[in-house]
């Protein structure tokens, strides 16, 4: 229970983290929707932890709820970095076609 | 027929006047791509009577070929040499190498260290790297040429317009040759012969050249 609390303070803080950055309109509605929404399912598989191990032990899992919880998260954070690389990458190309470009007119 | 010379170059004051000077007699135009160098290179290029562009910032010997193949194109080069600034190439080579092409013979001719000419080879790099590079390239690009990893070439301006080179640091090799096969392009090899100065590519640059040409599969 208490894990629970901390757990719901810390998304809490980030939620408003979030307001507060959207009101100083540093980042978009698209993106504060998606990261809005993050934090609700979160908080809801925090709050709903016991129906979670529930459910895995249903389908035939020996996992913990917070364990297939953390996995998830792993998952999720690979995902998240193979997306930063390709967007890096591609980002990369741009820079390169920049100064390419910089180049061929400094030379006209 | 127009022949035009890309040396793309970083930081080669030392070598850049003698292979410029080297090239002069062979090509019509010498194209030097300066990729950010913080040294003399320009401007000696320049002094030598190359042609000279200059990237803003370092984006790698691939990009440097590609920002040359854009303006040998703009100006009319009929066919355009490849060529290092490390001054490794023999500049009289450059008439085989176009040979082919100015028969109609071939679209795109590739440099070989493996056909007969003699190349003083680091020991490493020929009994083990170029071995690794060979398997790579033929098992997994599919690329059936002698030589997987050579600088000098030479191409039509067909086969210039057809390869727009994307992977901007040294695994621009293999992508050119994995595109002159996609588009079906006669290719030919000549045997060329390397002066090394130093080791060049280590093992460690050819596993950077496989992830780059992986990650340049993935992006579109």
């Amino acid at each position: 229970m208490l894990q629970q609390i901390i757990a719901l303070i810390i998304i809490l803080f980030f939620i408003f983290r979030l307001l507060d950055q959207k009101n100083k309109k540093e980042i978009n509605r698209n993106e504060f929707s998606l990261w809005f929404i993050f934090w609700l399912i979160a908080a809801g598989a925090i709050i709903f932890i016991k129906q979670i191990d529930w459910l895995l032990q249903f389908f035939g899992f020996s996992l913990s709820g917070i364990n297939f919880l953390i996995y998830l998260a792993v998952l999720a954070l690979f995902y998240l970095v193979f997306r930063l690389r390709l967007s890096l990458a591609k980002l990369d190309r741009n820079l390169t076609e920049v100064a390419r470009q910089v180049a061929l007119n400094n030379k006209k | 027929m127009k022949i035009a010379c890309v040396i793309p170059a970083w930081n080669e004051e030392k070598n850049i006047t003698k292979v410029v000077t080297g090239v002069a007699p062979y090509v019509q135009e010498i194209i030097v791509v300066d990729d950010a160098s913080c040294d003399r290179t320009s401007d000696l290029a320049r002094a030598a009577g190359a042609s000279v562009l200059r990237h803003p910032i370092n984006r790698g010997q691939g990009a440097a070929l590609q920002t040359g193949n854009d303006y040998a194109l703009q100006n009319g080069a009929d066919i355009i040499v490849h060529f290092d600034a490390d001054d490794q190439f023999a500049a009289n080579e450059i008439r085989d190498m176009i040979a082919p092409l100015l028969a109609d013979q071939a679209d795109i001719v590739f440099g070989s260290r493996f056909l007969g000419k003699k190349s003083n080879f680091p020991f490493i790099k020929k009994y083990i790297i170029m071995p690794l590079a060979w398997i790579f390239t033929r098992w997994f690009l599919g690329i059936k040429l002698s030589d997987p990893q050579n600088g000098f070439r030479a191409l039509n301006r067909r086969a210039v317009e057809t390869i727009k080179i994307n992977n901007r640091e040294m695994a621009h090799n293999s992508e050119i040759q994995t595109k002159a096969y996609q588009a079906k392009l006669r290719i030919a090899e000549v045997p060329i012969t390397v002066v090394y100065h130093d080791f060049g590519q280590k093992l460690s640059g050819g596993f950077k050249i496989a992830k780059d040409l992986l990650i340049h599969k993935i992006i579109k």
